[in-house]
């Protein structure tokens, strides 16, 4: 993990040592001994079938929490995404749609659906991050905005319904196409994707400054750093990130969804936190991210199986936040 | 600053400009907007200005008033409540339940039915108050979290009591008598709402409390050193948000005539945009009562108006992003202006 704390004077005792890698192994011990258990009561969720079924869900949650880390390690978070998930899917599908019924080329339908859905992105993380950096209003209030305005548009340009029809070629292109056999395509991307954002994170001043920002952004300020544009360029690349996500799922449902993003805000921020990401700033990276986008996969997966009714369910997963949250008070506690 | 400093030494700001920017200073910004908004819709906007209109607005902003009020206390000790629509919906549903489940039993015992149920749906505002403010309070967690973590558990309870499906059976008495009734020709919801600001203005100015509330907002750190008790006014505050919220309930569910799960899934959001707007500061520490409940009052006189303009209800959801964006984008820029003049 990217434990390369900043933090001054961190010394490692001996029993605090072997705590933290305690800790840090809590959670694949947690998930692999609710597998385990699950197992004696379901045989089915340890099929192969079952697992292909996971992970492939795992991956969209991979890439909504992974945005949600990159703006919760500068102490932000994103409330639009999920209903900025909604507009990019309809947006997208529109686009596509559109110029399929004109009998457009192929490839220029494909790439029209993939410039619009980023480029919608872009424009989301642009009104977040632009008045979050520049104007320092809170995240929260700003994101609350987009929020409204994505979840607006999402409806209004759909007039409330899905736009069927996306073109076959943008669904193999980004979910069952068959470019590596046997790997699952939202798998492999969402991997190329972890890939870059761990070289970025820990191996670019970009990344290692957004560290710093949300560790302390008055050290990050006297040090030089050009605080608010990395803060503009965090929120522009959650957004893109987001976006990315919201292509590939509307790749895989073949429609273009005014409700595609309805929980997902939680489910993110719940994924980033409970893999370890810490709402204070600074603490993250994308091992914990896929870590906790993992567990809840397979806690509602496994939840599904043993036919556990939505709306407890829905209490599980309160309780599991709130626990999640206790689990970062010790982290960071005993760090 | 330095810059600022040389401003105001050369060129002295004239006695009117002054005069302008103390009154600004002393009413604010939200008050002028919303009188300036009510003469232009009371123009432009057909049947905006009628009794029954004026009542309706009245009432459905009480509400919001209610929860708006209490999500400020919460946001001045620094923190959050995401979770006060959510116990509005469980108020809703648990107070039905428990008034429609007693009404085979006492036949004639209206009073005691509704008795029954009110404290139900408090209790239950209390109950998950109680928990935020134990969490936020004593294990030092993120409010954020905490909230969010009930307001699902809340949810969750309130979907699983009731399937989702409507819960009928109160009293008449409670929906005519309380609900929907008009007291001296005004929404009975409405003196709710006044009573409330009153009693929270009063809390805020005059008691010991409300110095605490803005002492441990402020810094929290100074309030620890000088001796406040920070975590017994926490519990207090978030527990006080909780219950405001579930008297909203109640006053909803009354006027509804059912107990909801599906109450309204935008309080939360609204009743935050209401104090942000209204100039109460994230960071803890600044908020005034009165303005809150103009901050209400402003986003419904605007659905209102737009509702009657027969504005499609998905673009009104744009309107209300941008203009929570801009109302506090506004107040960022203008009180940099105030402080340097």
């Amino acid at each position: 993990m990217s434990d390369a704390d900043v933090a001054p004077g961190a010394r490692e005792t001996g029993a605090s040592g072997l705590w933290r890698s305690l800790l840090a192994l809590l959670l694949p011990i947690l998930i692999v001994a609710m597998e385990l258990g699950v197992y004696l009561l379901e045989p089915r969720v340890l099929s192969i079938g079952n697992l292909r079924n996971i992970l492939i869900q795992s991956s969209y949650l991979v890439l909504f929490a992974s945005a949600q880390m990159v703006v919760i390690l500068t102490r932000g978070f994103d409330l639009s995404l999920g209903a900025s998930v909604s507009a990019i899917s309809v947006a997208s599908a529109l686009a596509m749609t559109g110029l399929d019924a004109e009998g457009a080329a192929t490839w220029i339908v494909v790439s029209a659906g993939l410039v619009t859905g980023l480029g919608f992105g872009f424009l989301v993380g642009l009104f977040n991050g632009g008045f979050i950096s520049w104007l320092g209003i809170s995240p929260f209030v700003v994101t609350l905005g987009s929020l409204n305005i994505c979840l607006g548009l999402a409806t209004t340009i759909s007039g409330g319904r899905p736009v069927f029809n996306v073109p076959d070629p943008f669904s193999s292109l980004l979910y069952n196409g068959k470019l590596i056999p046997g790997v699952p395509v939202p798998v492999m991307l969402a991997l190329a994707v972890c890939v870059a954002l761990y070289f970025l994170l820990d191996h670019t001043v970009f990344g290692r400054a957004l560290y710093l920002i949300g560790n302390n952004p008055r050290a990050a300020r006297l040090a030089g750093l050009p605080s608010r544009r990395y803060l503009l360029m965090a929120y522009i690349l959650g957004a893109l990130l987001a976006a990315f996500g919201a292509l590939m799922l509307t790749a895989r449902t073949g429609s273009g969804e005014p409700n595609l993003g309805g929980s997902l805000m939680l489910e993110s921020i719940a994924a980033a936190v409970i893999g370890g990401v810490s709402l204070q700033g600074g603490v993250g990276g994308i091992i914990p991210v896929i870590l906790g986008s993992l567990f809840i996969t397979m806690m509602s997966n496994a939840m599904n199986l043993l036919r556990i009714d939505g709306y407890i369910q829905q209490i599980l997963l309160g309780i599991i936040i709130i626990a999640a949250i206790f689990l970062d008070r010790i982290r960071s506690t005993r760090s | 600053m330095t810059t600022g400093s040389t401003d105001r030494g050369g060129a002295p700001p004239s006695v009117a400009l002054d005069r302008f920017y103390r009154l600004y200073g002393a009413i604010g910004f939200l008050p002028i907007m919303l009188i300036g908004l009510v003469v232009i819709f009371a123009f432009v906007v057909p049947h905006f200005l009628i009794l029954p209109n004026v009542l309706n607005v009245l009432r459905s902003s009480s509400y919001l008033v209610i929860l708006a009020v209490g999500q400020m206390l919460v946001l001045m000790v620094g923190g959050f409540d995401l979770s006060v629509g959510a116990v509005v919906a469980l108020s809703s549903v648990s107070s039905a339940l428990v008034m429609a489940g007693l009404k085979d039993q006492m036949v004639d015992q209206a009073a005691l039915i509704i008795v029954a149920g009110v404290l139900t749906g408090l209790g239950c505002g209390f109950l998950v108050g109680l928990v935020n403010g134990l969490c936020v309070a004593f294990l030092t967690v993120s409010p954020f979290m905490v909230t969010l973590g009930t307001a699902s558990i809340a949810t969750g309870v309130a979907l699983l009591l009731t399937n989702g499906i409507p819960v009928y059976g109160m009293p008449v008495g409670y929906v005519d008598g309380f609900g929907r009734a008009l007291w001296l020709k005004l929404p009975s919801a409405v003196y709710l709402a006044i009573a409330i600001v009153a009693a929270v203005f009063v809390l805020q100015n005059f008691t010991r409390m409300g110095r605490y509330i803005v002492a441990i907002g402020g810094n929290l750190q100074a309030a620890i050193v000088s001796g406040v008790p920070t975590r017994i006014y926490l519990v207090a505050t978030y527990a006080l948000c909780s219950v405001f919220a579930s008297i909203s309930g109640l006053a909803l569910t009354a006027q509804i005539g059912s107990g909801q799960a599906a109450i309204n899934s935008q309080l939360t959001l609204e009743s935050i945009a209401a104090a942000v707007i209204a100039g109460v500061s994230l960071k803890g520490g600044v908020g005034r009562v009165e303005m809150v409940a103009l901050g209400a009052l402003f986003l419904l006189i605007l659905t209102n108006a737009m509702d009657l303009l027969t504005i499609d209800p998905r673009i009104q959801t744009i309107f209300l992003g941008v203009i929570v964006v801009l109302a506090v984008a506004l107040d960022e820029l203008s009180t940099r202006r105030t402080k340097r003049v």
